[in-house]
């Protein structure tokens, strides 16, 4: 070979290596800089960089949405339907995290610029006085070549087209690891632009003391200050930037400065912040979050930084005067030019809330059947069984339901005193002949929680084995209707117990996942499982059913996200222990707690398990 | 003065054929220490001043150049 | 501008190409320019120095030229003249070396020196605060080679001031070597030329198995070392050991690899540049080792140190004296060990201004004259031993006894103080842990799994082609003489490898990192 053609082979070999290069980045796409043709996984990508992956899928779906949110990662809390539903809207939360003012200016302004836009909502957190205009790593935090009047088309078609493959080939690898609920690197959803929260929503919360031990970082805060929010005038000349551009094009824009955590403002001198805040109202009247009572509840944060999903629907609920949503007096000042010096000298020190203000201490009690004669075992004797409804009566405890609960949790409602939730699991006849009356007797309000299938049986469904009778739907209408006994589900037909089952298995003996069960066959069982359990409920006794006991107490969080999803509210695992409600909170109704009662228990050990 | 040269040159670089070699530095068979050891024993031997910009390869490849070197300096 | 740059690779490839455009008279001239926008990307604060060390030996150049015209004009016997044309040349090489080294040890060695002092005199003493241009080491002992060889009337001085620039600073060369000699490289500099694509291609080759060496190998391997080799070191022996002997890598592959760059764009342009290793690996004694590891250096400090120095009156003195007084072959090689042993105490001090540099030095130079002194009676226990000289197991017991030397050699030029160096080779012997190098522990120092094979994958590369040219192979020669296929196949599996481990060796974070893990 000569030498001139090892030389055309040579730039050959170089071209072809950067047109693979370049073909592999385009079809992997693991940006969302081209459109992500392919795959069509914009979670994946707009985790790699929102930035860009969130402009390139508005190209695609830019009709679907007439109204946009905008900041740093704290506002994917912002909640789009609560929005959407307030502002007759459709949302779509265009948060990046790490954005500066200089970001949100840009995006504003292409907004304004490409597509319909009705209103926008600006979050404006302490950090925007920190940097501005950050120019750090490219492929992760550039900005789209159509938003950034800085950023050229070539500097990011060679950006992206000559990134390094592994960010496709990780890609390539997450797509065979991916599931339902989000892992690291699928964090957003993509229809809302929110972070996917199904997982950390899902989580059961109690106790502050517990949750500092899950959340040490509370505990432990880290300071990592002092800052100086130098750029708090860089900042506040593009929230002016994208004020006018609203006025002048019509746009609603509604500026939020979303609650901080408390002891992240130790990052700063108060009189700092103080400064930023007011420098803000200088520009434009805004909802003020950013510290009250609320930032003091480690409880209300998922982590150092950010506010809960819960915290976002108080805050639309504040802004929009919904009245169906819990939250501190102290939580939500419209803050203008006039009031800000006064307010921002009151509320950077708030008081924080009480514990017993938004929690309560809630025992569950959890029976099964009764009888005449106790077995020594689950099946309790009537007898015992009205001691302790008597014993329960004479110490002042009140018999609540769950609609208490989620009436205190979801919009403040009181509790009583002394509060108890007495539940029956399975629906067996004897909690409508022997239970019921002695409830009534004692004005003491309960729960069943009936298995759809054995509604009205003896026999097992398919073998017609013999089984502890049932109540049916008729008696369960009788005793909804009291007002006394709300039925509620303990699934339609995933309690089976295999050697009375037909077939050779594997058997649903609790709601989890058979064994190998792909993740969509198992959320689609649970969906028409529940949905049937539910609506025969529901058709039997007219009133709604949104509370579930997990068969022998065995759930997952993608069991949890699941029927979140499907609108229940409550649901209860067999793990024994008092639990802790908290306003606002309504994962605190989540795999709740519950003292296993059978007859060897005595009154006055449930006393002793009530007392703590 | 040849045979002296092929003592001296034995004596410190023992096992080269000094008779016939024409390369002795270009292939490495005497290295800058012998050539310094060499030159240092030329000096006393035959009472002669070689300088250090006499060290050139093509005044030690072989023994004749040698002994041109040594005939050079003593003229 | 370092190898690695885009910028370097757009420079030297504009460079070749408008060498081969530009009118033939014009093409030195072009080079210098060349090598002025190499050196201005470098900041011009250092290049004031650079022009300075320039200067100087120019002009130093030009008055042993005329000094040296004088001496050849001298009547034949005018041993007077001589004599005063002597001390002259020697007046103005002296200045010369005065200001030029001087200028070195300022930058390099003032401030160790001053640390050195007792703090009252010290303290007194102003630092030296200029920072130290790329390349002044080498800029300086190639000017310096230059006026020598001039004064020792080799050749004529070069007058033109431009050329004489090209000639010192001639761009892909002067950040680390190889040292050039004025009379192999001036006339390559300045020829006229034509394109010979052969040059091109073996010199496109050359610089592509530099940077694979540089980039996929050493910069990899770079990362386990920077780990391991630091103060309080938290590993054990074994794994210090591996440290070092990636550090050994490390430092063959980016300094060859470096001068493999140098050397093949210079190729490009047709210029044919000093070797400057030569396979160390298959060294067999530690100053076989010298003569193929930096070999520009090591023929600079002969030619222009050793030589004068073993053969200067004191020395020729202390030959007398060892030869009388000591008797046998130790008396008759006494001086020359010694000057020796000064070579490589100075070859250390080169290396930088610390202690550990200056044991480095100790270290070579006590192994090597131990060596020498003691050559004779290894010989003949190799006899008793009926060691066949040029056996294959004696030349491998050679080389890895070499290895070894080198190997704890480097222990000293990599830790950061003489104190750690030892602190490590301590540790190494007293506590290896030896499990720390297969329960895990390798992979939390940086470097994946995959990274520890891509380097010993081209470990094994580069070792197999250095074992072919071992025995005589010219690979470039061979590989041209391929079919068409195989040549592609090694070509587009090296620009494969540097695309895939070597650019995109670093910078890759992953996606559960990049959000911040929210």
């Amino acid at each position: 070979m000569s030498p001139k053609k090892w030389l055309c082979m040579f730039f050959g070999t170089v071209l072809l290596l950067a047109v693979l290069l370049a073909a592999f980045n385009f079809v992997t796409d693991p940006f969302g800089a081209f459109g992500d043709r392919f795959l069509q996984w914009f979670s994946y990508d707009e985790t790699n960089n929102p930035r860009v992956a969130k402009t390139t899928w508005l190209e695609q779906h830019h009709d679907e949405y007439d109204s946009y949110i905008l900041g740093c990662s704290s506002t994917s809390s912002l909640p789009v339907e609560a929005f959407n539903e307030y502002l007759d809207a459709s949302f779509y939360n265009l948060f990046m995290y790490g954005a500066d003012m200089r970001d949100c200016e840009k995006i504003a302004r292409y907004l304004v610029e490409h597509y319909e836009v009705k209103n926008l909502v600006l979050n404006v957190y302490i950090d925007n006085g920190v940097t501005y205009d950050d120019e750090s790593n490219g492929l992760t935090h550039g900005l789209h070549y159509a938003v950034d009047p800085d950023t050229s088309a070539l500097e990011y078609f060679t950006r992206y087209l000559f990134a390094d493959p592994r960010y496709g080939l990780a890609k390539l690898q997450a797509r065979g690891e991916d599931t339902i609920l989000p892992q690291t690197f699928d964090v957003f959803d993509e229809a809302t632009g929110v972070y996917d929260k199904r997982a950390r929503d899902a989580e059961p919360i109690g106790s502050l003391a517990s949750y500092l031990q899950a959340y040490p970082v509370f505990a432990d805060y880290p300071q990592s200050g002092p800052y100086g929010l130098y750029q708090t005038a860089s900042c506040m000349e593009s929230v002016a930037a994208i004020r006018d551009l609203c006025a002048g094009a019509g746009v609603n824009l509604i500026v939020v400065a979303g609650p901080v955590y408390i002891d992240y403002f130790d990052n700063f001198a108060r009189e700092d912040v103080a400064a930023f805040y007011e420098a803000l109202a200088e520009v434009t009247p805004f909802w003020d979050f950013s510290c009250s009572s609320v930032s003091c509840e480690p409880r209300y944060f998922y982590d150092a930084t950010h506010f809960r999903n819960n915290v976002g629907e108080m805050i639309a609920a504040r802004i929009f005067g919904g009245d169906a949503v819990w939250m501190p007096d102290d939580f939500g000042t419209y803050v203008t030019a006039d009031n800000a010096a006064e307010h921002f000298a009151a509320s950077l020190e708030p008081t924080p809330l009480a514990e017993d203000a938004i929690s309560a201490q809630v025992p569950i009690l959890m029976y099964h059947n009764l009888a005449e004669e106790g077995d020594g075992g689950d099946t309790m004797s009537a007898a015992n069984f009205e001691a302790q409804i008597r014993a329960l009566a004479e110490n002042g405890y009140t018999a609540v339901t769950f609609d208490d609960l989620m009436a205190y949790v979801y919009e403040g409602a009181d509790l009583p005193e002394k509060p108890v939730v007495i539940t029956f699991d399975d629906g067996y006849l004897s909690n409508y002949e022997l239970a019921w009356p002695i409830l009534e007797q004692y004005g003491m309000k309960a729960t069943i929680f009936a298995i759809g299938v054995s509604v009205g049986k003896d026999t097992y469904k398919d073998t017609g084995n013999a089984m502890t009778p049932h109540f049916s739907y008729e008696q369960a209408a009788e005793m909804a209707a009291s007002g006394t006994i709300s039925v509620q589900s303990h699934t339609y037909d995933m309690h089976q117990w295999a050697p009375f089952e037909d077939g050779d298995g594997p058997f649903r003996e609790t709601i989890l996942p058979l064994p190998g069960e792909s993740e969509e066959d198992y959320v689609a069982a649970l969906t028409a499982d529940f949905t049937r359990s539910r609506s025969e409920l529901e058709a039997a006794t007219g009133q709604p059913v949104n509370v579930l006991a997990y068969p022998s107490g065995a759930y997952s969080t993608l069991t949890q996200a699941t029927l979140t999803e499907l609108g229940v509210r409550v649901t209860l695992s067999t793990n024994p222990g008092i639990n802790t409600v908290v306003r606002g909170l309504p994962q605190t109704l989540c795999g709740m707690l519950r003292f296993g009662m059978n007859d060897t228990v005595t009154p006055e050990a449930l006393l002793a398990l009530l007392a703590g | 003065m040849r045979a002296k040269i092929i003592e001296i040159l034995t004596e410190i670089c023992p096992g080269i054929d000094f008779e016939h070699e024409t390369a002795l530095i270009d292939d490495g068979l005497v290295d800058s220490l012998d050539i310094v050891s060499i030159v240092t024993e030329l000096m006393d031997t035959f009472d002669v001043e070689i300088n250090v910009e006499d060290l050139q390869p093509e005044n030690f490849n072989s023994v004749d150049a040698m002994v041109e070197l040594i005939e050079r300096a003593q003229a | 501008m370092a190898f690695t740059s885009w910028a370097f690779v757009a420079l030297a490839a504009a460079a070749v190409v408008l060498y081969y455009l530009v009118p033939r008279r014009g093409q030195w001239v072009l080079l210098l320019a060349a090598s002025l926008v190499f050196y201005a990307a470098g900041g011009a604060g250092g290049f004031v120095w650079l022009a300075g060390v320039a200067a100087v030996t120019w002009a130093a150049g030009l008055a042993l030229g005329r000094l040296n015209r004088a001496r050849a004009a001298l009547a034949k016997g005018d041993r007077a003249g001589a004599a005063a044309l002597k001390r002259k040349k020697k007046a103005v090489a002296a200045a010369a070396a005065v200001l030029c080294f001087g200028l070195l040890y300022a930058m390099k060695y003032w401030d160790f020196t001053v640390d050195l002092l007792p703090a009252s005199v010290g303290g007194r003493l102003p630092r030296w605060d200029f920072v130290m241009p790329l390349g002044l080491s080498f800029f300086t002992f190639q000017a310096m080679g230059y006026v020598i060889d001039v004064y020792r009337d080799k050749y004529a001085p070069q007058r033109n001031p431009a050329k004489y620039a090209l000639f010192v600073s001639f761009f892909p060369q002067m950040v680390q070597g190889p040292i050039g000699r004025y009379d192999a490289l001036a006339p390559q500099l300045l020829a006229e030329r034509q394109i010979d694509w052969r040059d091109i291609q073996f010199g496109l080759q050359l610089a592509l198995w530099g940077y694979f060496k540089k980039m996929v190998i050493a910069d990899r391997a770079a990362v386990l070392v920077d780990t391991v080799i630091v103060e309080n070191c938290p590993y054990g022996g074994a794994v210090i050991a591996f440290g070092v002997l990636l550090y050994c890598v490390q430092l063959y592959c980016d300094f060859s690899g470096g001068i493999d760059i140098t050397r093949g764009v210079a190729r490009m342009l047709g210029i044919e540049l000093a070797v400057n290793f030569r396979r160390p690996l298959f060294a067999t004694s530690l100053a076989d080792y010298w003569r193929r590891w930096h070999i520009t250096l090591g023929q600079w400090m002969r030619d222009y140190l050793f030589y004068p120095l073993s053969l200067s009156k004191p020395f020729g003195r202390l030959g007398k004296w060892a030869r009388r007084h000591i008797g046998g072959l130790p008396g008759k090689i006494f001086a020359t060990s010694l000057a020796t042993f000064v070579v490589y105490l100075v070859i250390g001090i080169w290396h930088g201004a610390n202690f550990r540099y200056i044991a480095f030095g100790l270290w070579n130079g006590a192994v090597i004259t131990a060596s020498l002194l003691m050559e004779r009676r290894f010989q003949s226990w190799k006899a008793a031993l009926r060691i066949d000289d040029k056996s294959r197991p004696w030349r491998l017991f050679q080389m890895a006894r070499t290895a070894l030397l080198v190997f704890l050699g480097r222990y000293l030029t990599r830790a950061p103080r003489l104190l750690t160096a030892l602190t490590l080779l301590w540790t190494t012997v007293t506590a290896p842990h030896l499990s720390q190098l297969w329960d895990g522990t390798l992979l939390t120092l940086g470097l994946s799994a995959a990274d520890l094979l891509v380097v010993a994958a081209g470990v094994a590369v580069v070792e197999t082609v250095e074992l072919l040219q071992e025995r005589g192979v010219h690979i470039r020669e061979r590989l041209a003489g391929c079919r068409g296929f195989v040549q592609w196949l090694a070509l587009a599996a090296l620009l494969t490898a540097l695309l895939v481990f070597g650019i995109f060796r670093a910078g890759y974070i992953s996606s559960e990192f990049i959000y911040g893990q929210f």
